[in-house]
């Protein structure tokens, strides 16, 4: 390492510009690493860590004097003149610029609010008969040969699901990206927190059977009662749970509440 | 199981000469310049080898079938896989059929229609035309899958060794693989990239007469277009070559490169190793090509966003042509089959609709382009449609026998203030209607009024917008124009600078057989009419600038005063 640049190292003023940055790149990691800091965060971040700097650099006498000591050059001392010409300069000029960035006007989407499982109808009519949701289960799990079930299922969603919930079963099909919001995936953990009778309302009545807060007006889920039997409709329950390997959750001891 | 075996050997006996395609066999007849030799025109092998080549298949046909018919031959395939025979009966099986013969449950419902592994044909390779893929160009599948068809990447859901188990199951479909080794062809480097380069690729291309499939625009409305079908007489589209994000291969120009020298077999689209060794073109040649054929699709994919920006303007563009809509960059619309009500349709021409907007303060023009391969109704296009009612009629209703006129939607809510509820996206619904611009290539007509759900539509007493619509190669562009305000708000509704209003597509190619259902949809999307941008925006940063810049000079020239004394004092 060059004296030079220890000399640096060891100067207050290279010091406090080094822990800014270093706190700077601090937030950029966690930003590249995992969500997106908001800036407003940021900015308070930045602040606090200023602070500390500034508290740092004034604590002991000396230090601050070694600390302002090349400001004080570059404002007064003639051979410093390009740069504190381009300092006065460029400076302003970013003034302007973020000033700028604050009140251009900015372009919005309309607000659209929605949540994703929003609570379920205590009954539904499915073509004509009346189905209690809270109690409802899955009749073919207790007949027939869950086998057959299974692979009439799959016939069924390879059939109709396909373009949008994809071959992996993750919402990502080939007609997805066509459709705001994107389907439903069934490989996280979505399925596994619904009771099978809420899976059947959602398919048998599709988006436009969705309460107001689940934007029934954007879904483009059908209502599958106009295409699929009820045996149908539960056959295509069992497939999604068997291929994920997921179970449904279901009524427990003690549990009487429904799930939303 | 003769069946299999025949199909197999039909494989085999066009193999022997494989020939790219009629279309372009006869393409290849009518090059004028007589660069390509007389032999060219009969496929890869001199015509001298030809007559020796039935008694051969007759041959192969008798010895093949004479080992097949004995019933050793299923078992083993079974036993030595079982693991790649459950997986692939789990997830492939469905679409690619239980014996692989691209028959499952879903192919009907898709075209492209599933790879069908009994003929061992492989359109995405890197060996020789008529060759079998290799392991590694179908791992390279598997693992990434297809773009532009429903086949996904699988290496999120499969690991490693159970991809492998599955490309091991697949082979056993066809007894081509048993004992074979394709190879891949050796692919030079690229040479280097110049504009003239792109411009000498667009020579050959021409020279090669791609137009005649992919069109003049690479739109994929060549004059033989709706004539192309695959192997298994299915209908085909010619790719779009504006769309590479479609492109079944992938699109960097290594792997649009690589289809030109292999072919895509099974379909229409040839191999130009040939033409290279016939002299008819150099390899460096059919990189630009490749070069070109990149160079008519953006860099990168495009990505739908939100909200389309409706800039102010002192003067709105006369038409879908004026100059002035170059400088209004387009936003990307995705659009799919329409599979939510009954018609439901699974084969959409119409990909895309991208939109420009404008507005003066008084009126509003859209400008809609999308690629469609003919403006219908087109004659040319009637045996296509034909092919289509076989492919695609297991829908819900058979697909219509006349073609239909080309037609684009695009729809608003009747009404919309700030609560976020709107209109079903899908034409909206009885209790909440929307209002529809209904653009017809039938007498180019553009009707207003409203819809309650897709093809249930009551037009308005008078409408308030005007249009002009072009096609050209390819590609339909209709400007529509209309007053912020109309006359009749009750009907329509105003729009209003600095609010986003929601608006959604729908678009339909008649000779594909759409009609007012059948077609492709978009979601909900937002147009945000600019307000004209209030004088703070430019005073507020400058203000900014002469304050920081004075505080600047004021405190740098206090330090020198500051200085200038201390230094008084000290001398």
């Amino acid at each position: 390492m060059s004296r030079r640049l220890r000399e640096m190292l060891a100067h207050p003023f290279w010091q406090a510009a080094l822990i800014l940055l270093a706190a700077y790149l601090v937030m950029a990691a966690i930003g590249w690493a995992s969500a997106p800091v908001p800036k407003s965060v940021v900015v308070q971040y930045m602040l606090s860590a200023l602070a500390g700097v500034l508290i740092y650099v004034s604590d002991n006498e000396g230090r601050w004097r070694r600390f302002k000591e090349p400001i004080h050059r570059t404002m007064v001392e003639p051979d410093r003149r390009r740069l504190r010409g381009g300092l006065l300069v460029l400076v302003p000029v970013f003034v302007g610029w973020v000033t700028y960035q604050q009140v251009r006007p900015k372009v919005s989407a309309p607000a659209a609010l929605r949540s994703v499982h929003p609570a379920s109808p205590v009954q539904i009519t499915f073509r004509g008969k009346r189905m209690d949701l809270a109690t409802l289960e899955n009749p073919l799990r207790q007949s027939g040969d869950l086998q057959q079930h299974y692979a009439a299922g799959r016939r069924i969603y390879y059939q109709n699901c396909l373009p949008c919930h994809g071959d992996l079963l993750d919402g990502r099909g080939h007609y997805a990206q066509g459709f705001n919001p994107t389907p439903l995936p069934f490989d996280g953990s979505t399925i596994a927190q619904l009771r099978e009778s809420f899976v059947f309302w959602r398919i048998a009545k599709g988006g436009p059977g969705l309460p107001k807060e689940g934007t029934p007006w954007n879904s483009a889920m059908p209502v599958w009662e106009d295409f699929l039997t009820e045996d149908e409709i539960w056959q295509v329950i069992i497939f999604l749970y068997e291929q994920t390997g997921l179970q449904p959750r279901r009524l427990g001891a003690g549990e009487g509440e429904r799930h939303d | 199981m003769t069946d299999r075996v025949r199909a197999g050997l039909r494989t085999s006996c066009e193999r022997g000469r494989w020939v790219p395609e009629r279309a372009l066999v006869r393409q290849w007849r009518e090059l004028d310049d007589g660069a390509a030799p007389a032999h060219y025109s009969a496929g890869r092998d001199p015509p001298a080898r030809e007559p020796d080549l039935r008694p051969l298949c007759i041959l192969a046909f008798v010895v093949v079938f004479g080992v097949l018919a004995v019933p050793v031959a299923p078992a083993q395939e079974g036993a030595a896989n079982a693991r790649g025979k459950e997986l692939y009966d789990k997830w492939c099986a469905e679409c690619h059929g239980e014996t692989g013969a691209g028959d499952g449950a879903a192919a009907t419902h898709m075209l492209p229609r599933p790879r069908d592994f009994t003929r061992a044909v492989f359109q995405i390779r890197t060996t020789a035309s008529g060759e079998l893929a290799t392991d590694d160009d179908l791992r390279r599948i598997i693992d990434e899958g297809m773009p532009g068809t429903a086949m996904p990447g699988w290496r999120g859901r499969l690991n490693a060794a159970d991809r492998d188990a599955v490309i091991a199951y697949l082979k056993t479909f066809s007894t081509f693989f048993e004992g074979a080794t394709p190879q891949p062809i050796t692919l030079g480097r690229a040479p280097r990239g110049t504009a003239e380069g792109i411009a000498e690729g667009r020579a050959v291309f021409e020279k090669l007469e791609c137009f005649k499939c992919h069109g003049e625009l690479g739109r994929g409305d060549g004059q033989s277009a709706p004539t192309l079908t695959d192997d298994w007489d299915q209908p085909i589209h010619a790719a779009d070559l504006s769309e590479s994000w479609n492109f079944n291969g992938g699109s960097t120009v290594q792997q649009i490169y690589t289809r030109l020298r292999t072919g895509l077999d099974g379909t229409p689209m040839p191999s130009f190793s040939d033409a290279i060794d016939a002299n008819v073109i150099t390899d460096e040649q059919l990189w630009r090509v490749a070069r070109y054929v990149r160079s008519l699709s953006p860099e990168e994919p495009p990505r739908p966003r939100d909200v389309i920006r409706a800039a102010v303007v002192a003067r709105l563009p006369a038409g879908p042509e004026d100059s002035a809509w170059a400088m209004v960059e387009p936003a990307y619309v995705p659009l799919v089959g329409q599979i939510v009500v009954k018609p439901r349709w699974f084969g959409p021409a119409v990909t895309a609709v991208w939109v420009q907007a404008l507005h003066d303060g008084q009126t509003l023009a859209l400008r809609l382009t999308w690629h469609d391969r003919s403006s219908s109704p087109d004659p040319a296009w009637d045996e296509w449609l034909g092919r289509m009612r076989d492919a695609m009629s297991d829908g819900d209703a058979p697909v219509a026998a006349e073609q239909g006129p080309d037609r684009l939607h695009v729809q608003f809510p009747v009404r919309w203030s700030d609560d976020v509820e709107r209109p079903y996206f899908l034409g909206g619904s009885a209790r909440r209607p929307v209002s529809l611009w209904r653009w017809s290539s039938d007498g180019d007509m553009l009707q207003e009024g409203t819809s309650t759900g897709l093809g249930r539509f009551t037009p308005a007493a008078a409408g308030n917008a005007t249009h002009s619509a072009r096609y050209d190669r390819g590609e339909w562009a209709l400007q529509v124009s209309r007053p912020l305000v109309p006359a009749d708000s009750a009907a329509a509704i105003p729009f209003m600078p600095g609010r986003a209003i929601p608006i959604a597509f729908f678009a339909a190619d008649g000779s594909n057989g759409e009609d007012d259902v059948r077609g492709a949809v978009s979601a909900w999307y937002a147009v945000y009419l600019d307000v004209p941008a209030p004088p703070r925006v430019y005073v507020a940063p400058v203000v900014a600038v002469l304050v920081s810049a004075g505080l600047g000079l004021l405190v740098v020239r206090e330090a020198q005063k500051q200085a200038g004394r201390l230094n008084r004092r000290e001398g």
